[in-house]
């Protein structure tokens, strides 16, 4: 942040703080005084701090004046060279004005905060003084302390001088020495003013030191960012320093431990001001929050994503950090370039294997929404970041075509199993335990209340769809108490067995229940751990081809699969649409398991798709089926 | 985009339905529902193609080619005929004729998607 405070509404200078005679020099020449601590204006500093925060929203106003208006009809009007070169230019303009955004944000935030501690130390000063004032004391221009005579001597029975004391901000260990005479009664209540003057003086002063300290923390070099890289890497390291004031300010009321119903309520009772702030300083907090609604949280992800690009730049030579920076820079270019339906980023984080939350049209306006839990070997990389989310938007487009208002989101909050290497092969073979499904469950069903709560329709239709080792996880979070909140329909893709021998025992009407399974899709007939161990070896050898042909030499004709009863079978009772049966493992030219990723895909399967689209529209009657196995 | 009448739905993917199996499509699968029917053939060069009639009655023509290397490809240079809804919503169908469109009911219209 330039230090400068050009086109800044107030800045430091313009509060009161610092106007209490020092001398002409900026900054602190000397500690505060009580009697400047007494008569500080810390509206002076909120209107500072409301100033910075309007520069800050005209930032981000020029800024998606830029990305909705300026760039998008320049790229669906014009062609060519110039145009590019145009688009570049405006793109950088764009960020420049994010970074504006967020640095007069945090600017605000840290003057905010600031009044409110002074604000605290400068009460319990008036509250020292009122004291004095009642007894009659003096305080004198350096804190200390003078009391009248009173009491009396006990054997002349004059009455007692009064005195001076000086007082001291740490707290006294040793009580003074035993007196042979009584003391002047007015002594002990001096003393305890004149410490609680010094306490609260010395406290402001520590106060002024660690925001001034911020403040100037707030500065971009002299030359300017020149790369974006740069301008992350700096925004990113100065909401990190904010953060460390603001804590107590802003982030303990945070309600990170109530129920998505009540931090809607929340957050639809803050002040716009307030909830600015809260954007400006904690975009991670407030974007993967359940409950806050749904553009609120993508603008803040949209931040935090830029802040995060930032800080993983700075880690050369870590590979899972590039591997997640590889998967948020892709997530960022289909954000940026903007397309139908429109993206909704829901979700952002570095833990694990990484997290991100992406819905295609808008859950809270969208009268069906479906929510896809991504499988095996899904990670935030870049893979994920073209193929699940493709996924996603192959549904939110497929089941449009039946129903307008449908949102599709892909939802990577849990760390899932990843294809094991040789390394951890020899140390672990229980490669697909139902662990990660297990913790991943609270998850996804706070996210669905979440939706339940942020939705505008009483009736939303909500569909949960689980891919692969998803299905495993969308099976475990429907065992949990209650079930999936909200949730209408459920769809299993590619599945290795839910955890549940029964449809009937997911919590959703009969026959709502879906299972996509594809001839050719191996990972539809894992065979169970009881039936073959060997096959689970051929697993983390050959991948899914090999338990495949392992659980072919086990499996004779039997129901159960990994994880449980075939999706797909009789006993099971759910109903199985129609999918294309898909190219063959292996033979067919196309990998290890081509038919486990054709699911969504209206290209490679548009029966799938269609009847995919079909279910999460809410008109499940009209799919076409298939023999259970 | 054409309404194509609930009346003339059948006609329609009836006439769809014959063009394809005398250009030698195979007829993979068929959904008989009445409120979204839809066709879903393959040529003998293995393009997939398929009719879904959809919301608001529109109809969907989805093509789609066999694996090939992924490469740029230039965009066509035949300009459409009609309004272009790539990339965008795709609007429900609102011009009446008086084959298609006779009997009321539900509609539909066609458009080119690939």
């Amino acid at each position: 942040m330039n230090g400068s405070g050009r086109g800044g509404g107030g800045g430091v200078r313009g509060g009161g703080w610092n106007g209490g005679g020092r001398g002409g020099r900026g900054g602190w020449s000397g500690a505060l005084t009580w009697t400047q601590l007494r008569e500080l204006k810390c509206s002076e500093l909120e209107g500072a701090a409301d100033g910075w925060g309007r520069v800050s929203n005209r930032a981000d106003a020029a800024r998606d004046r830029i990305d909705k208006q300026l760039l998008a009809a320049l790229q669906a009007t014009q062609e060519g060279e110039a145009v590019e070169a145009a688009g570049a230019r405006l793109g950088e303009l764009s960020r420049g004005f994010q970074y504006v955004y967020m640095e007069c944000g945090l600017v605000r935030t840290t003057l905010n905060s600031l009044a409110q501690e002074l604000r605290e130390a400068q009460r319990r000063l008036r509250a020292a003084l009122d004291d004095a004032d009642g007894l009659k004391f003096t305080v004198h221009a350096d804190g200390s302390v003078s009391y009248p005579a009173a009491g009396e001597q006990l054997v002349t029975q004059d009455k007692l001088p009064g005195g001076t004391t000086e007082g001291s901000p740490l707290p006294r260990l040793l009580s003074p020495p035993p007196a042979l005479t009584a003391p002047n009664p007015h002594a002990a209540k001096a003393q305890e003013i004149a410490d609680a003057i010094a306490c609260a003086v010395g406290e402001a002063n520590g106060i002024d030191a660690r925001y001034t300290a911020t403040l100037l923390k707030l500065t971009a070099p002299r030359d300017g960012l020149l790369t974006s890289d740069a301008i992350w890497a700096d925004a990113h390291g100065d909401a990190t320093v904010v953060r460390g004031l603001a804590d107590e300010y802003l982030k303990d009321s945070i309600p990170t431990d109530r129920s998505p119903a009540e931090r809607k309520a929340w957050w639809d009772g803050l002040t716009r001001e307030r909830r600015e702030e809260y954007l400006a300083v904690y975009p991670d907090e407030i974007g993967n929050l359940d409950g806050i609604p749904a553009e609120v949280r993508d603008a803040a992800n949209r931040d935090n994503l830029a802040l995060l690009i930032g800080k993983l730049e700075g880690r050369v030579g870590d590979e899972g950090a590039q591997t997640r920076l590889a998967g948020l820079r892709a997530i960022d270019e289909q954000l940026r370039s903007g397309g139908h339906p429109p993206m909704f980023l829901l979700g952002l984080g570095e833990q694990g294997n990484g997290r991100a939350i992406v819905s295609y049209g808008n859950p809270d306006t969208a009268r069906n929404v479906s929510v896809y839990v991504p499988g095996l070997g899904t990670a935030l990389d870049e893979e994920f970041a073209r193929n699940d989310l493709k996924r996603a938007r192959d549904t939110a487009v497929g089941a449009q075509k039946y129903d307008e208002s449908t949102a599709a989101v892909v939802w990577l909050g849990y760390d899932a199993p990843q294809m094991p290497d040789y390394e951890s092969l020899k140390g672990n073979v229980a490669v697909m335990g139902t662990g990660r499904a297990e913790q991943a469950a609270p998850n996804y069903n706070s996210f669905m209340s979440g939706l339940m709560a942020t939705n505008q329709h009483a009736d939303a239709h909500v569909t949960a769809i689980g891919h692969s080792y998803g299905s495993r996880t969308v099976g475990a979070a429907a065992q949990q108490e209650g079930g999936i909140p909200g949730v209408d329909d459920i769809i299993l893709v590619g599945s290795p067995g839910v955890g549940v021998d029964r449809a009937a025992d997911l919590g959703v009407e009969r026959d709502h229940v879906f299972v996509g399974a594809a001839e050719n899709d191996p990972v539809t007939k894992l065979p169970s751990k009881r039936q073959s161990a060997l096959a689970a070896v051929g697993l983390y050898v050959a991948g899914p081809p090999g338990a495949y042909l392992g659980g072919e030499v086990g499996d004779v004709g039997d129901d159960d699969l990994w994880f449980g009863k075939d999706p797909a079978s009789q006993s099971f009772g759910a109903r199985r649409f129609v999918v294309d049966d898909g190219p063959r493992p292996v033979l067919d030219g196309e990998g290890a398991t081509p038919a486990h990723s054709n699911y969504f895909n209206p290209v490679r399967d548009a029966e799938s798709a269609d009847n995919i689209g079909l279910i999460v529209s809410g008109n499940s009657g009209e799919i076409t089926t298939e023999r259970l196995r | 985009m054409t309404i194509i009448s609930e009346v003339r739905r059948g006609n329609f993917l009836g006439v769809v339905e014959r063009s394809w199996r005398q250009s030698g499509y195979e007829i993979k699968s068929v959904n008989t529902s009445r409120k979204f029917p839809a066709i879903y053939a393959q040529s003998e060069d293995g393009f997939g193609v398929s009719l879904t009639i959809g919301g608001g009655g529109q109809a969907f023509f989805e093509i789609d080619s066999p694996c090939v290397e992924e490469s740029d490809v230039a965009d066509p240079r035949t300009p459409s005929n009609g309004p272009d809804y790539s990339g965008g919503p795709i609007p429900r169908p609102d011009v009446y004729d008086d084959f298609w469109s006779f009997g009321g009911g539900l509609s539909a219209s066609v458009v080119g998607v690939s």
